[in-house]
């Protein structure tokens, strides 16, 4: 799924809701990401463009809250809260995550199984 | 809004009480004065009001003042508990009553506030006022005014409050009738008991961040700076000009003679007896609750009682006796010249009283001569006397009478102020005398004459001591950290409006030994310590935004770094040496290039001016390592005002053509300064948003940055244009999006690459309808001008035709110019141009504080006019303009770029090591 900065994108999208788990202090959702526009698309393992700077979860811990919530390796991050996540550098995103004042994240991901899923219901119609 | 203001500081009240010993006699009534303070009030800001323009505030700290007019009724012993109250006893009750009420009732502005323990008794009294007072003719008074809208209702409030003060005690003696005006003798002493709640010391610091309104110092701060605190600042600024009047209005139609105050004196008089009495009592309750106090029916009054719930029953009795009244005016400005010392200092803190947030008193104590009467007992030996003068002269110096400002300055009060300052060691004479310094600073004539009369002095006592920073640092010891106290926030307040008073005044505070050094000791202080929203943050940044500003043309030696040829800067050069850069980056003829240019892939290997010596002084403004230090506060800071100082302060820095400004456009990109600014490109605050838009083009000087921010930027930057009829919810000003399209229209220049990632970034629609549909010349202007240049690109022209659009799209509408063929492209007219951005920019930038551009030129970014038409922005100071760009030289040599080589480039410069992949844990 490729796209062109500043231009719209169309994509199949499934809405996460990750409620985070309160260890003392920290906040912790349970998962890990990489990319971002300041990073080497390159060596993105999940995406299938290579020039794709989105965010990728790249890890979920196990019976974390993300995992929980349905979240899974290699989707791709479209949106935390509303906020785009197409083209923001790593350490803008894992800032848009870990606010320490939202207790919820809501995310919009996109993942290539979903596109499949999507396709195929299109085409037995 | 809110806060705060109260600044009370009356101090001086207290003390004032006491002394004389006027025997038993009655009371003194202290009055204090008030007011303000306790209201909301916040004189902060509330400048606004009335063209909104100007926000200025004064200091309404004055307020506090409480007048504590204290008809010193001292015998009166009895309070009504039948305790008998002690001369020194009683009056502490009554203040500590007053006090405590306004704390609570205010609640959150109050609180902090008090610092000074007179500040303290206005408080309670307010509050008291406040709630229960409705009726009260104040509020009255404030509702007139407008005040009402203030949340706070200070006005009202505060007079309230002032009023209160008078619970003291009566004397149960006869009064002199006429003696009523001596003014109390009562003793500092009180002045301490009240302030129990309020910490004195601690208060400076905290008091700085939750009501930095209180203080006149940020409504000059306002005024000039721009910047002045948040929005906070600013509204409370337009309440003050209203109230002040509204209260006051009362007098108005009493004759001089008649009492001064209404309420208070009223009651002070009338009540006495059993105000004494009823003070008594509180000082046990203290902070309890509003005391009761026994009024009279006055509007206030009644209020007060209800509060208190009693009401003792003599207070009828003794309002009504007439041998009361208060001191006129001119009784009380020729008091100031009584032999007896206490006299001096009670009429003092009785003027400040009276003339908190009155402008009418304000202007009769001028022309009654008053003012040099005050000024000279700047000198008096006794503490108690120049506190007093001092207080005083700080309220009469605040608002937008600046024929008050012009009489203190005239029979040398500005020098006496500064002496003052050298001889006192006394926090609150200092917090008064930087506070008047600050309100003063506020009108432009008297920028120079306070530079050349203290700005060493000012930066010796003040600024160098409390940032921490040391000329020789002791090795042993760590550093400093800055103390953000309330003599430093009034200073750099004042230093701050000084700034913007052109080149000279500039050039004066660069050249002040230690100053810029002290400064950004403190801003790194506040950086480390992720202290970064507070007001005295707020003035240093905008003090070194605008040193910064035209520092390649103002330093001297600048020269030394001009010559582009003879120096390595080609990128900021213009375009022609672009193209030689650019060869050489492209086209791969390095060996022809220069060896230092930016452009230079070889960023890192860069030569800074060898140092022979550690950089100090001005010098500092200019170096890579500032540069670090703005992006740290764009990074961390919830001050608009001080998001847009840093930001301004890289405008500044990256205007140009001297080495100096190549090493920061490219230090920017280095620190990877580009993604945080885009990222401010989405602030809610216009001003900001303009800043670094502003700061963009500046920066797109550079080749590099430009295809980053072409890149990475053209979407924020277009999300900011209006689309068709509805403007963004954003809704930005005309300068916003003046400065949004210029700078939209640099980075297409020479630049088909980027003005493809305009195309699609779907900006053509929102270009089209600007230029055909806005009611804004300016705006139809840049946006025609960025058409031009977008059909200029042949190479273009076919994906715009597929979407529908066509040369008739791309041509000015009114204005005859021929299609954009790069001539075409408007010269740079002033309009255009960045430069011209400043000038009008200015106004709109520089919201709260700062100045017009316009008329000053390049120079006056702060000026204070600005506010007026920008009252929209609260900021205070700013000039904005600081920005200055040089014109761009024409590109002719456009063509030389090699489009298609373009290097993928990523926000972050490329010249970075490749990063790692990286993985977060979230």
């Amino acid at each position: 799924m490729s796209f062109i900065p500043g231009q719209p994108v169309t994509a199949v999208v499934q809405r996460i809701e990750i409620l985070k788990l309160r260890d003392g202090d920290n906040l912790i959702l349970g998962f890990s990401i990489g990319g971002g526009i300041d990073q080497d698309p390159s060596q993105n393992p999940f995406s299938e463009d290579k020039a794709d700077k989105g965010i990728y979860v790249t890890r979920v811990s196990e019976g974390g809250p993300a995992e929980v919530a349905g979240l899974r390796v290699g989707d791709k991050i479209m949106q935390v809260n509303g906020w785009d996540m197409t083209m923001v550098t790593h350490d803008q995103a894992r800032k848009r995550l870990t606010k320490k004042k939202e207790d919820v994240v809501r995310l919009l991901i996109s993942r290539k199984s979903l596109e499949e899923v999507v396709r195929q219901s299109m085409m037995q119609r | 809004m809110p806060a705060e203001v109260k600044q009370e500081q009356s101090p001086s009240n207290q003390t004032s009480l006491a002394m004389m010993q006027e025997p038993q006699e009655v009371v003194e009534e202290t009055v204090t004065i008030e007011e303000d303070p306790g209201t909301p009030t916040s004189h902060v800001s509330v400048v606004t009001s009335e063209d909104g323009t100007t926000r200025r505030t004064e200091t309404k700290v004055t307020k506090m003042v409480k007048t504590v007019t204290t008809r010193t009724v001292r015998q009166v012993p009895l309070g009504p508990d039948g305790l008998p109250v002690p001369e020194g006893s009683s009056p502490l009750g009554s203040y500590t009553d007053s006090i405590d009420r306004r704390y609570m009732k205010n609640g959150e502005r109050f609180i902090t506030p008090q610092a000074t323990s007179t500040l303290t008794r206005s408080y309670n009294n307010y509050s008291d006022s406040y709630n229960d007072t409705p009726d009260t003719q104040f509020r009255h008074y404030t509702l007139h005014d407008g005040y009402g809208d203030m949340p706070d209702n200070y006005g009202s409030l505060s007079r309230g409050v002032n009023y209160r003060p008078y619970r003291p005690y009566m004397p149960t003696g006869g009064y002199r009738p006429e003696n009523s005006y001596t003014l109390p003798i009562r003793k500092d002493d009180y002045g301490h008991v009240a302030q129990p709640q309020v910490p004195m010391g601690s208060s400076t610091v905290d008091l700085n961040r939750s009501q930095p309104e209180r203080f006149q110092p940020e409504p000059y701060g306002l005024e000039d700076d721009r910047r002045s605190l948040g929005p906070e600042d600013e509204e409370p600024y337009d309440l003050e000009p209203d109230y002040s009047t509204a209260n006051r209005r009362t007098l108005p139609g009493r004759t001089i003679r008649e009492p001064l105050r209404n309420g208070p004196r009223v009651r002070g008089y009338e009540d006495p007896i059993e105000a004494e009495l009823i003070d008594e009592r509180h000082p046990y309750i203290h902070g309890m609750y509003p005391a009761p106090l026994a009024q009279p029916e006055r509007g206030s009054m009644a209020s007060l009682d209800r509060m208190g719930g009693r009401r003792s029953p003599s207070i009828d009795s003794i309002r009504k006796d007439p041998r009361w009244r208060d001191p006129d005016l001119p009784e009380v400005i020729a008091m100031l010249g009584h032999p007896i010392d206490p006299v001096k200092s009670n009429a003092a803190a009785y003027l400040q009283h009276l003339c908190y947030e009155n402008d009418k008193i304000k202007k009769d104590v001028r022309q009654l001569k008053g003012i040099p009467v005050l000024v000279s007992l700047l000198d008096h030996p006794k503490a108690e006397v120049h506190r007093k003068a001092c207080g005083a002269l700080r309220n009469i110096s605040y608002g937008k009478d600046h024929d008050n400002k012009v009489a203190i300055k005239s029979c040398d009060g500005i020098p006496a102020l500064i002496r003052l300052l050298r001889k006192t060691n006394d926090m609150e004479v200092r917090e008064l005398i930087t506070g008047t310094l600050w309100n003063l600073s506020s009108y432009e004539p008297l920028k120079m004459v306070i530079i050349n009369h203290g700005l060493q002095t000012m930066t010796n006592e003040v600024i160098i001591p409390h940032s921490g920073w040391e000329h020789e640092p002791n090795e042993d010891s760590k550093p400093r950290d800055a103390e953000w106290t309330t003599v430093f926030k009034n200073t750099s307040g004042c230093l701050r409006n000084v700034s913007s008073d052109g080149a000279e005044a500039r050039r004066r505070l660069r050249e002040c030994e230690g100053l810029v050094d002290a400064l950004l000791h403190a801003l790194q202080s506040a950086v480390g310590k992720k202290d970064m929203d507070n007001k005295s943050v707020e003035n240093c940044v905008c003090i070194m935004r605008n040193l910064s500003y035209h520092v390649h043309k103002e330093v001297p030696g600048a020269e030394k770094f001009q010559d582009p040829s003879a120096l390595q800067a080609p990128g900021s050069a213009g375009t022609q040496r672009k193209k030689k850069d650019d060869a050489g980056c492209f086209g791969g003829k390095k060996a022809k290039g220069r060896k230092n240019g930016e452009h230079d892939k070889n960023y890192d290997t860069l030569d800074l001016p060898k140092r022979t010596e550690p950089t100090k002084g001005f010098e500092l403004l200019y170096q890579p390592e500032v540069v670090r230090l703005y992006l740290s506060l764009l990074t961390e800071s919830q001050n608009y005002n001080t998001l847009e100082a840093a930001a301004g302060a890289l405008q500044n820095l990256s205007a140009g053509q001297w080495t100096w400004s190549n090493y920061i456009r490219a230090t920017v990109r280095k620190e990877k300064g580009l993604p945080i600014l885009v990222e401010l490109l989405r602030s809610d605050s216009d001003k900001v948003v303009r800043a670094v838009a502003i700061a963009l083009r500046n920066l797109s000087i550079d080749r590099r940055n430009k295809d980053l921010i072409g890149s990475y930027a053209m979407r924020d930057l277009v999300s900011n244009l209006p689309s068709g009829q509805q403007r963004p919810a954003k809704n930005l000003e005309e300068d916003t999006v003046v400065a949004i399209l210029n700078t939209i229209h640099e980075i297409i220049t020479d630049s088909s690459e980027n003005a493809r990632s305009l195309i699609t970034a779907q900006a053509i629609d929102k270009l089209v309808a600007i230029n055909r549909t806005s009611q804004s010349a300016r705006e139809t202007k840049a946006a025609s001008h960025v058409l031009q240049t977008v059909w200029s690109y042949k190479e273009l022209r076919n994906a715009l035709t597929k979407d529908g659009w066509n040369k008739t799209h791309f041509q000015p509408i009114a204005a005859g110019t021929p299609k954009g063929s790069k001539s075409c492209k408007p010269g740079y007219d002033d309009t255009t141009l960045p430069l011209m951005e400043k000038s009008q920019g200015h106004r709109g930038c520089s919201g709260g504080d700062m100045i017009p551009m316009d008329e000053l030129g390049p120079d006056g970014y702060s000026t204070i006019d600005q506010r007026d038409k920008d009252s929209k922005y609260k900021s205070s100071d700013i000039s904005s303009d600081l920005q200055e760009r040089e014109p761009l030289k024409n590109d002719t040599n456009r063509k030389h770029y090699i489009r298609s080589n373009r290097p993928t480039v990523s926000l972050v410069d490329a010249c970075d090591v490749k990063p790692q992949p990286v993985d977060s844990w979230v």
